[in-house]
């Protein structure tokens, strides 16, 4: 009988060596065993395995103490115990690839061969670059050390089904093998396997494993959590550039004052934004797919109207910079570049700062002392404000020469108009004049049949307004459907709420005049009815007009709400006036076009983002500094990897949130409604609504991660997420719990 | 048949799905599985076999995995598990309900040392613990014999006199993860050796009844008895299992005991497992030096086989029982048993306990020799002998 063993590492195939030498004598008729030595193996630790073959049936079942042949499959693991046992003159074989002769005055009592197998196996693609198999190699190696033909190896390989490239590699190996044949002297084994242990071993009252090492198990790992932060789709989608994720994550923590102070970084209206905002985060929100949007707004306008926080430059610095227009979009850059500590000025062609602020939004949405306060907040960081103070293209050049830099911020001035027949008269007022007439109080609608035509925000806010102030009867006119209507949703379904009428599908072709009735002026509108077709440029279905269906609305009053457009009049002629644009290219002085000049975005949110991103690349170029603009969340906590990828409902662990419906809060009644300016939206009682933001992406302490570590290798200290990776063998229980998959694995 | 190398663990996992595939022209099978070191490649065997009829349903628990077993059995589907030293400890609660229910589960188990401390290696503590509980248990020293003795383990339980489950043991690493050449019988023949599953007291959808629910003590005295009549049956029937298994697969499946130069033999070893093995080769050795001395392996644990056991030491003046097992407070537990059948019979033998191999030690041919010397020496049996450790110290201070 032939006594064989095996020294190698955990995955390197030492076992299956010793079935693949058991199995090519199996099959040459001979009786076999095969088998390893388990204890506390794993990949990379040190194992044994074993194999007899004999022409007898075989009844050893002991461990083999005094093998015939050594065969070594990792050269790390030669030294002297590794002969130890074995008969003098057996082959010890090592895979190595320096010749035999290197190895002979170590190991003068046996013959000696050895093979580069792990070469061969690199070649042949057996297993990895880091982790080759050479078990297959060797087996070819072995063959040829015992004098097997190379066939025999080859039918013991292929009945364990290695084909292709383990063949190649054995057959490589049988033929490359060097062999060392006459040991230097002969004498009697060295190095006997240890005796049977007869001595005492420890006592159970000392813990059996107290003579044992500490085991870093962190060593088993191949790959290991990490923590990384994405991109909420509230922070992306966010024109403002808010930090969303941030300041609800405060107002869940209860700290209004900290979630301002967090708003504030970015935007100087969040009490109005929490009014007058679309909420494109609200549509983004990933709470959508488990039971509705966290309702954002009312956050915003909660932290706005409940957190205190003081405002102050936060250095002092001398250049002058000039802004022209103190609508949301100067006024935010002017914000900002107080906060960095420059000298603002801000130039304003109206009576009053804040531009359609102002007048633009009527008090029921908007009430005037919310302007005031956050506008005052604005001027409180000394920034200084001219009004009734229109600037003409001389006036321009000169502010760029007087100053170290300018931001033109002139929003919309244009409003389109509708070629109705009668322009000019008392019968058709545009809609942005009709709420500054309701905001300075003289506008008179009693009484009056009032149709208001286009399907925005103005047209919404026109038509309320009207209602409010007593108009007998309000009408909207649209050309395109509800749909396609650009108006905030919420105000469209509240206006008509409110008893507003909204005739779709409506074009108005003309207006003429009708008889009076002694008490007011009468017109008639004549309409057509519209159907959609294909869509066009703007993206929408075009109206197509259907002929023959004219049809007439009697009304006292037409407002036209139909969008504006900038007035660029004041750069000269052919000048593209877009943001990022440096204009008047010929001044040194850095002059850019911010809001909806530039942008024609026509939202609140839209110009604090352009004003901020002016005021931030303004600053960098004065000072010198590197302000980046960022749609992370701040961390709080270190995090390993920021990732700039949006995080989506899919990324969520949605099961794991109980389900709550958005708070939406209490509304005025309808009889004020219709007839107060009184705000509409009463706004929510305390921020609990916070709470259901399910935190996309950012780490938000719930800790979940450390309560199923099965290890206990994962805890949080203050907001340092602490794993101990010399123990963590990275089984991923913690990226499996975290809800918002702040964990991941990464590769070692 | 064909032969393969293959490891204790295959030929078992093997033998359990070709013996449930047999049923499938009856309730088919079903059972409950659950992995423990050094067993989980037979219950990784079933999982992956493509039953015709009924399925394998692996479970969170040891504990479950013997409740699925027992209610896939007392529906009449053919039910088997296994489990190892804890494992089986965690499924003791269920364990000898399925005995006391009579249900005809067969159980390969794995010997492995009952922790703490923490230890994977050979010892029989474990299946020893359960031998109370109506389970018949058998022993086995090598691949063949796990797998005929599973088969036959299906046939024996299934037997309308019998009617109990049947535990198969091998020795941890030794058989059980050790690759020998194995004869693996055909499904075909398989399905000749095992007869559908007829359960005389299954459940039925639309027959209401109730298994092992409160019984006065004389009923329950009663149910003691007929389990005791059925375990007295075994050995008769068991010889006609092992006929049959050896016409139909033309391998005799071994004897309840087995012996081995026992007719003449002055000194007898008695052991079991792989244990044997070594000792049948110092026996032979010793023999073939002119020595007077023989071997009993013993297959069969439970019911005892007292009568074999006496008969085989007829000419024994000295026996060494060899016990890979340790009762606390009592000694080795086939010495227990062995003892016990010697008592009123042979009083004259001298029998000594030798506790060898525990936890996994390796019972070489010079540790056998060892004992023999001192069983040789001895003027009257004593204390268990604690091979390979010092012993008689204080370890108290």
């Amino acid at each position: 009988m032939i006594e064989i063993r095996i020294h190698g590492r955990g995955g390197q195939g030492g076992v299956t060596l010793a079935k693949l030498i058991a199995t090519s004598r199996f099959l040459q008729g001979l009786s076999v065993q095969a088998f390893g030595l388990y204890a506390a193996e794993r990949s990379g630790a040190p194992i044994q395995a074993f194999c007899r073959y004999s022409e007898e049936p075989i009844s050893n079942r002991n461990l083999i103490y005094e093998p015939d042949h050594v065969i070594v499959l990792d050269p790390t693991l030669v030294g002297a115990a590794i002969v130890a046992g074995l008969k003098a003159g057996g082959w010890l074989l090592i895979n190595s690839p320096q010749p035999p002769e290197e190895f002979a005055s170590q190991f003068a009592r046996n013959r000696l061969a050895t093979v580069d197998a792990t070469a061969i196996a690199r070649d042949n693609n057996l297993g990895t670059r880091s982790v080759p198999i050479v078990n297959t190699a060797l087996a070819g190696a072995v063959g040829r050390m015992l004098a097997f033909p190379l066939h025999e190896v080859c039918a013991a390989l292929e009945h364990l089904g290695f084909k292709g490239p383990n063949l190649t590699a054995a057959t490589r190996a049988y033929e490359e093998l060097r062999l060392l044949e006459s040991p230097h002297d002969v004498g009697p084994p060295g190095g006997l396997a240890a005796p049977a242990d007869e001595r005492r071993g420890p006592s159970i009252l000392e813990g059996a494993g107290a003579s044992l090492p500490a085991l870093k198990t962190g060593q088993w790992a191949t790959e290991q959590p990490q923590r990384r932060q994405m991109i909420p789709p509230c922070n992306h989608i966010c024109p403002a550039g808010n930090n969303v994720q941030g300041f609800l994550n405060a107002l869940a923590h209860d700290e209004p004052d900290e979630a301002l102070e967090i708003l504030l970084r970015t935007t100087p209206f969040p009490s109005i934004c929490g009014r007058a905002c679309p909420a494109p985060c609200m549509e983004a929100c990933n709470r959508i797919e488990v039971d509705g949007a966290v309702n954002v707004r009312q956050m915003e306008r909660y932290a706005g109207d409940h957190g205190q926080v003081t405002t102050e430059p936060l250095a002092e610095r001398d250049e002058r910079i000039a802004i022209v227009g103190s609508g949301p979009a100067g006024l935010t850059a002017a914000y900002h570049l107080a906060r960095f500590g420059y000298r603002v000025k801000v130039v304003e062609s109206g009576p009053e700062v804040g531009g359609l602020l102002r007048s633009g939004i009527p008090e029921f949405r908007l009430p005037e002392d919310v302007v005031a306060r956050e506008i005052d907040r604005i001027l409180g960081l000394g920034v200084a404000v001219e009004t009734d103070h229109q600037i003409d293209r001389q006036a321009l050049l000169e502010l760029a020469r007087d100053h170290d830099a300018v931001l033109v911020a002139t929003g919309l001035q244009e409003q389109r108009d509708l070629q109705l027949g009668m322009d000019g008269t008392e019968a058709v007022v545009q809609g942005i004049d009709f709420l500054d007439h309701v905001h300075r109080g003289d506008a008179r609608v009693d009484g009056e049949a009032v149709v208001v035509i286009g399907g925005g925000n103005t047209a919404m806010d026109s038509a309320r307004s009207a209602l409010r102030l007593g108009a007998r009867s309000v009408r909207v006119v649209y050309r395109r459907s509800r749909q396609e209507m650009p108006a905030i949703r919420e105000e469209i379904h509240e206006a008509a709420e409110e008893g507003v009428c909204i005739e779709m599908l409506t074009q108005p072709v003309a207006l003429h005049e009708a008889p009076g009735d002694g008490v007011r002026r009468r017109y008639r509108l004549t309409c057509r009815r519209m159907e959609l077709g294909e869509p066009d440029e703007s993206g929408r279905r075009a109206p197509i007009e259907i002929p023959g269906s004219d049809f007439e609305l009697a009304c006292n009053r037409v407002i036209l709400a139909l969008g504006q457009s900038p007035d660029v009049s004041v750069f000269p002629d052919g000048t593209e006036v877009r943001e990022n644009s440096q204009l008047l290219g010929l001044l040194e002085t850095p002059l850019f076009a911010i809001g909806d000049l530039a942008t024609r975005d026509g939202t609140v949110a839209g110009a604090i983002g352009s004003g901020r991103r002016a005021a931030v690349h303004i600053h960098n170029v004065l000072s010198g500094a590197q302000v980046r603009i960022s749609e992370h969340a701040d961390a709080l906590r270190d995090v390993d990897v920021w990732s700039d990828e949006v995080i989506r409902a899919d990324a969520l662990k949605l099961h794991l949130f109980e389900r709550q419906p958005t708070a939406e809060g209490d509304s005025l009644s309808m009889a004020a409604r219709r007839s107060t300016f009184d705000e509409v939206h009463m706004g929510l009682e305390d921020a609990s609504e916070a709470a259901r933001c399910l935190s996309c992406g950012v780490c938000n302490e719930c800790d979940l991660c450390c309560t199923y570590c099965p290890e206990g290798v994962l805890k949080r200290v203050g907001h340092h997420l602490e794993f101990d990776y010399a123990y963590c063998k990275g089984c991923g229980v913690c990226v499996t719990e975290c809800p918002r998959s702040v964990i991941f694995m990464s590769h070692l | 048949m064909p032969v393969q190398v293959i490891t204790g663990n295959h030929a078992a996992g093997y033998a359990l799905s070709v013996a449930g595939e047999a049923n499938r022209t009856a309730r088919g099978v079903a059972c409950g599985i659950y992995p423990i070191t050094p067993q989980t490649e037979i219950v990784e065997y079933v999982a992956k076999f493509p039953f015709s009829k009924g399925r394998v349903v692996p479970v969170e628990s040891e504990h479950s995995a013997i409740a699925v077993s027992m209610g896939a059995s007392m529906s009449g589907a053919r039910a088997f598990t296994a489990s190892s030293a804890n494992g089986l400890a965690y499924m003791a609660e269920n364990f000898m309900v399925a005995g006391y229910y009579r249900l005809p589960i067969v159980m390969v188990a794995v010997n492995r040392t009952l922790g703490p401390p923490w230890n994977i290696w050979a010892d029989q503590g474990d299946t020893l613990m359960l031998r109370d509980f109506a389970w018949l248990q058998f022993y086995c020293e090598d691949n063949q014999e796990v797998l005929d003795t599973t088969l036959l383990a299906f046939r024996l339980a299934e037997d309308q006199r019998i009617l109990l489950p049947v535990l198969t043991c091998m020795d941890a690493f030794i058989v059980s993860h050790t690759q020998t050449e194995t004869a693996l019988p055909e499904q075909t023949d398989v399905d000749r050796f095992l007869p559908d599953l007829d359960l005389p007291h299954r459940m039925h959808y639309d027959e209401a009844r109730t298994l092992g629910g409160l019984a006065w003590p004389h009923e329950g005295l009663s149910m003691r008895l007929e389990i005791d009549e059925a375990m007295k049956r075994v050995p008769d029937v068991y010889q006609e299992c092992r006929e049959s298994f050896t016409d139909i697969f033309g391998r005799d499946p071994g004897d309840v005991i087995q012996r081995f130069g026992t007719d003449d033999a002055d000194l007898v070893i008695v052991a079991s497992g792989t244990m044997a093995t070594t000792a049948r080769e110092v026996v032979r050795r010793r023999r073939e030096a002119g020595e007077k001395i023989g071997l009993v392996k013993l297959k069969m644990f439970r019911p005892f086989p007292d009568v074999a056991l006496r008969e085989a030491c007829q000419s024994a003046t000295r026996v060494a029982v060899l016990d890979r097992n340790y009762a606390a407070g009592a000694g080795g537990i086939f010495w227990q048993d062995t003892r016990a059948a010697f008592q009123g019979h042979r009083d004259d033998v001298l029998i000594q306990n030798y506790l060898t191999g525990l936890c996994g030690g390796d019972v070489t041919p010079a540790v056998i020799d060892e004992i023999l010397a001192d069983l040789t020496a001895r003027a009257e049996a004593g204390d268990p002998v604690w091979m390979g450790i010092e012993t008689g110290r204080e370890t108290l201070q």
